[in-house]
């Protein structure tokens, strides 16, 4: 939102530098982006009188001796509007053309045209930035200026724009006027606030205002004009009233204006001198202002005089637009109404059927409020943005209608024929109670009761002081942000400047804070996997394309779906993360990486966890690794993890199968702790790999954290230390090949765990010859002590006799 | 026999003639066994001497500039990485951990309650719109930030209160907007909000809370300024702003805006159970991508979730 400086100063008396300025407000109201000098923009340009003007042969130019004040200059226009006598706004060599302004500022010379010197140029709205028209150069009424005169003095120009980051004042629809703008840096600079006199004339609710005229359940006064407002909550104050107008009113006016200037100052352009009024006093009160042309808004309703009515839309009910397009309406647009038959979407646009035109005679104002929650739901649905629903969708105060209404049929110079002021929605404002304990307690300062008072009181905020230590505060009608007394709190600390208050630190007992063990977990996990492990950790995006699913064959029926994203790519909540890292290997591979690992700690969550306590999808904390390799690559990953991690796991047969629907079955285990299932592990299926146009072998594991949290084994160290020499031995078994490993691990164990000995038992070989299939050789190298004694040989074949029976019991030969 | 082996033999006859020191009077027995001890010194270091010609003599000089040996095998120099945007966070969290501050993790997928109600945005409010938040089937939504942990750690840590303590709890987490992604704009990106409840908790404190956690993060000595904000969960509600640290190029006139924060709403404080009049607290809530792309200077944004190993790499 672009604000005028100058148009502030009309308010209130600015002593201070603009860039202090921009930091005080930036501090204390609302941070201003950026600020445009305009003088420097419009500098040098003159005011000239076309003094001579005759065309130049089979061109379109003609060739103009200019009065610049000091003497005659020549320029070449190509326009079709210069003439002899005419006053026209004088770009002169030097001159940078404002349009060009803080871009490639180009900047006119002394140059021939067909052969005739052109000294700079005579310029055109679009040309000076102050409008889109390129149709012929500007004309400027002699009554406002002379020849020789600075163009910006005359047009009040020697301005500066702010340009105001407008987010944050979205609960400020008084800002988005320059008046409560204006009254804001009052409040501010501490300065007195000049309040314009047509706010002033009529207050809110005059007395005697509210019992006037209150009859079935409409209150409304000086009823000339039916109103009927179907539900106080959708609108709760129209005021309208009939002007007469003149012809000249209504067409494009022949000199530039003052009101252009003002207009083009915040990005909006002239147009007529009716629209020229509702804009301007939109963009000085944050008040829209609709007019319909009387005539054609009778006759739509077929009535004698207007039978206004302001009512929700019937879902489907249609209405051309003054911008030519029809729209279908739902039933939270507000549709005002002539006789019920629809003339205008409420606060958005007017209906074609009541525009105004050039045989326009008498118009109707109108000057509302509406519920900025269905304007919101208009805006969104009809894709409307213009400055009038920006600022409706703020919230209007219904305060502010009537007044700016009459202000507006002042400024069109007609007399009002009918008026009416239906306010069935107005409420007045709550008065709030605040204590100076309340505000020093919250903000942690030590501001006094007077000081308070008038921070509030300059911002039009009323107090009365109960005592030395309580306030009745009650809040102007443009500000209906304020209800608590929070509220004011907030009003207190950003006038005075939060900058200002002393900082402080919150006392707090020595208590151990908390770290989450999920957390703690986590980061163990990435200390082991990628200082250790040399493994590399990812983030990916955890919404994935139905493609993706779909290519590892998961159900794509069990994901959250995401209903409204821009990006196509982004359709399911994923349920593993293991997908979205086979995603990633490709362009690795193309990268010229191979051979490596990644991993990924991401939440993940399925329609088949359910719901939780607060009724919000269970999601889970999942870890995913992917690594070139077979299956006992990524086993030796997850082995080492969980070794460092201190974990105890087991490796079992893999039984979920419908889960991992992307892992070979016949390659891939199951991970357990005790009697805890923690995810699986394996090689990724060859028809999978194809889809991602991958040759190589990719194991992955997934693994759900919350498992492993307190898994991890302390105290009770199973130390294999021995003050006694080991003894190591090599045995080899022949099994049949489908024989388990650890089976004859384990049985092996326990004969030297009976006989009470430390012991390391690791295999050495599993080797099955190429040209069998139905046996294997596996080799064990074990190393066993006793704690109390040196082992003598007879204890060790005795041991070794046990562990040669132990592996016979179990099918296996010892060679 | 070569020297270093007669060296050797004169060192173990020297602790033959060492032995004779019990057969001398008292008196002679300490020049005796200085004399002794001289010379086996020197003898000690003349082996010492000729062994080091020794070994350099024996010994092939290599190219250390060589990435290996000749006539072996290439070796692999290989690095694991973590994600940068995770390890600043832990960084972050460290920090706080040690102001004092319980850590619990925010969600992925929650509600229009968390996200909106219970931080009182009115139903249909315009301020909904700023978040461009994603949407379920369900109506559920991936959170557009962190605050949508605030109700529930409010309830979950309002026992701290009850036992005249108070709540002092951060929350990291990744959050979503639904919007186009270009070099400054993600969909995905994370956020750490803090939460802080107290009898006596004031604005004041906030600021010098948030002022001390960015002097430890940038390890400098740092100006603050604000800026007013709006945020319909905390009133009132600012823009923290620090001077731009040193450490990023700062000379002490540039200002980096770091996060939203303010006084919880007593309506936000209603709805988890604890009463406004007698309890008062604050919130913030900041990005860590942005952190992570000051201090590396990165211009893209998109790095960050492309899972390339040549942009981790680096980290």
């Amino acid at each position: 939102m672009k604000i005028s400086l100058n148009a502030i100063k009309k308010y209130v008396d600015i002593d201070i530098p603009t860039e202090e300025l921009v930091k005080l407000i930036g501090s204390r109201l609302v941070e201003i982006e950026g600020t445009i000098d305009l003088s420097e923009k419009y500098k040098g340009i003159r005011i000239v009188k076309v003094v001579e003007c005759e065309p130049i042969p089979e061109t379109h130019l003609s060739l103009c001796q200019i009065d610049n004040g000091e003497g005659k200059v020549q320029v070449v226009c190509g326009a079709p509007n210069v003439r002899q006598g005419m006053l026209a706004a004088w770009l002169a060599p030097g001159c940078i053309v404002p349009a060009t302004f803080g871009g490639e500022n180009f900047k006119l010379d002394v140059r021939k045209l067909r052969g005739y010197e052109s000294n700079g140029m005579l310029a055109a709205m679009d040309e000076l930035d102050l409008g889109v028209d390129h149709a012929g150069i500007i004309e400027i009424n002699p009554e406002d200026a002379k020849p020789g005169n600075d163009f910006a003095e005359v047009f009040d120009l020697n301005d500066v724009i702010l340009d105001i980051e407008n987010k944050s004042l979205t609960h400020r629809p008084d800002c988005f006027g320059i008046i409560g703008f204006a009254r804001e840096v009052a409040g501010i600079l501490g300065k007195e606030f000049v309040e314009p006199e047509f706010l002033m004339h009529e207050d809110v609710f005059p007395e005697g205002f509210l019992e006037e005229n209150s009859q079935n359940g409409v209150s409304s006064k000086n009823c000339s004009i039916d109103t009927n407002i179907q539900n106080p909550e959708i609108c709760p104050r129209y005021s309208c009233a009939v002007v007469e107008i003149k012809n000249d009113d209504l067409v494009n006016k022949k000199y530039l204006t003052k009101e252009d200037i003002f207009l083009a100052k915040a990005d909006m352009h002239g147009i007529s001198k009716i629209v020229d009024v509702s804009n301007i006093l939109m963009l000085e009160t944050g008040q829209p202002l609709h007019t319909f042309d009387y005539d054609k808004f009778i006759a739509v309703g077929g009535t004698n005089s207007p039978k206004i009515g302001v009512r929700l839309a019937k879902s489907g009910e249609k209405l051309e637009l003054l911008d030519g397009k029809t729209i279908e309406c739902t039933s939270d647009d507000i549709l005002i109404t002539s006789n019920d038959i629809p003339v205008a979407l409420a606060g958005a646009m007017g209906g074609a059927n009541t525009e105004i035109d050039g045989g326009t005679k008498k118009v109707l104002i109108e000057s509302a409020s509406f519920s900025l929650y269905n304007l919101r739901k208009t805006q969104m649905h009809h894709g409307i943005f213009s400055e009038a629903i920006t600022r409706f969708t703020k919230g209007v105060p219904a305060g502010g209608t009537f007044n700016v209404m009459a202000e507006a049929v002042k400024r069109i110079g007609g007399q009002a024929t009918e008026v009416c002021d239906n306010y069935i929605g107005c409420k007045i404002a709550e008065p709030i109670q605040v204590s100076i304990d309340n505000i020093n307690s919250l903000l942690g300062t030590n501001y006094d009761i007077n000081l308070i008072t008038t921070t509030l009181e300059n911002v039009g905020i009323s107090c009365k002081q109960d005592d030395q230590s309580k306030l009745t505060v009650l809040a102007p009608y443009w500000r209906t942000d304020l209800h608590i007394k929070e509220d004011i709190i907030e009003e207190v600390g950003r006038l005075l400047g939060y900058d200002n208050i002393s900082i402080d630190y919150p006392k707090r007992p020595f208590i151990g804070a908390e770290i989450s063990p999920i957390l703690s977990l986590k980061t163990k996990i990435r200390n082991v996997l990628s200082d250790k492990l040399n493994a590399n950790e990812v983030l990916t995006y955890s919404f994935i394309s139905e493609k993706l699913m779909a290519a590892v064959d998961q159900k794509i029926d069990s994901s959250y779906k995401i209903v409204n994203s821009i990006s196509p790519e982004l359709q399911c909540f994923r349920q593993h993360i293991a997908p979205s890292l086979i995603d990633k290997v490709r362009e690795n591979t193309k990268s010229g990486h191979n051979n490596f690992t990644l991993y990924e700690l991401n939440q993940i969550s399925s329609k088949e966890f359910g719901l939780d306590e607060d009724n919000a999808p269970i999601t889970k904390d999942h870890l995913a690794i992917l690594t070139f390799g077979d299956f006992y690559k990524v086993k030796s990953i997850i082995n080492s993890l969980c070794k460092n991690l201190n974990i105890s796991i087991l490796v079992k047969n893999f039984i979920h199968q419908e889960e991992f629907t992307y892992l070979e079955p016949l390659h891939s285990a199951d991970i357990f702790v005790g009697e805890k299932y923690i995810g699986s592990f394996g090689e990724v299926k060859q028809s999978v790999l194809g889809k991602f146009k991958l040759d190589a072998k990719i194991s992955v594991s997934e693994i759900d954290l919350a498992n492993l949290l307190g898994q991890e084994k302390i105290g009770n160290k199973n130390l294999k230390v021995s003050k006694f020499p080991f003894v190591y031995r090599d045995i080899t078994v022949k099994v049949d090949s489908n024989k388990g490993f650890a089976e004859l691990n384990s049985s092996i164990e326990s004969v030297l765990k009976e006989n009470s000995l430390i012991y390391k038992v690791e295999p050495s070989s599993i080797y099955q010859p190429e040209n069998t299939s139905n046996s294997k050789n596996i080799s064990f190298h074990i190393a066993f002590s006793n704690s109390q004694k040196t082992l003598q040989p007879n204890d060790i074949s005795a041991i070794m006799e046990q562990i040669n029976k132990a592996l016979q019991t179990l099918g296996a030969e010892v060679v | 026999m070569s020297t270093l082996e007669q060296l050797k033999l004169e060192l173990k006859s020297l602790g033959k003639e060492y032995a004779k020191i019990k057969t001398l009077p008292e008196s002679e027995r300490k020049s005796f066994g200085q004399e002794i001890n001289a010379k086996k010194q020197k003898i000690i270091e003349q082996i010492k001497n000729l062994e080091s010609k020794n070994t350099e003599a024996n010994i092939e000089p290599i190219d250390i500039t060589a990435p290996f040996d000749v006539n072996s095998k290439p070796t692999e120099s290989i690095k694991g990485s973590k994600h940068p945007l995770m390890v600043e966070l832990d960084r972050v969290i460290d920090i706080y951990s040690r102001m004092g501050f319980d850590v619990v993790e925010s969600r992925q997928l929650d509600d229009e309650f968390h996200m909106f109600d219970a931080l009182n945005f009115p139903k249909g409010h315009p301020a909904r719109d700023g978040y461009d938040t994603f949407r379920t089937e369900e109506g559920f939504i991936p959170p557009a930030h962190t605050s949508t942990m605030q109700h529930r750690v409010l309830k979950q840590y309002k026992n701290n209160l009850d036992e005249g303590g108070q709540i002092a709890v951060v929350i990291p987490g990744r959050v979503f907007r639904n919007e186009d992604v270009d070099a400054t704009h993600e969909h995905t990106f994370y956020q750490c909000e803090g939460v802080f409840v107290s009898k006596d908790a004031t604005f004041a404190q906030m600021l010098g809370v948030l002022k001390n956690f960015f002097e430890a993060y940038y390890g400098q000595d740092l100006k603050i300024k604000t800026q007013p904000g709006y945020f319909p969960f905390t009133e009132p509600s600012i823009e923290l702003l620090i001077e731009k640290p040193k450490s990023l190029g700062g000379k002490g006139d540039g200002w980096l805006e770091m996060l939203g924060c303010g006084m919880i709403h007593p309506n936000v404080l209603k709805m988890a159970g604890i009463n406004p009049d007698e309890y008062k607290g604050f919130a913030w809530g900041g990005g860590i991508d942005r952190l992570v792309m000051l201090k590396y200077q990165l211009n893209d944004i998109r790095y960050f979730e492309s899972a390339k190993l040549d942009f981790l790499e680096e980290f």
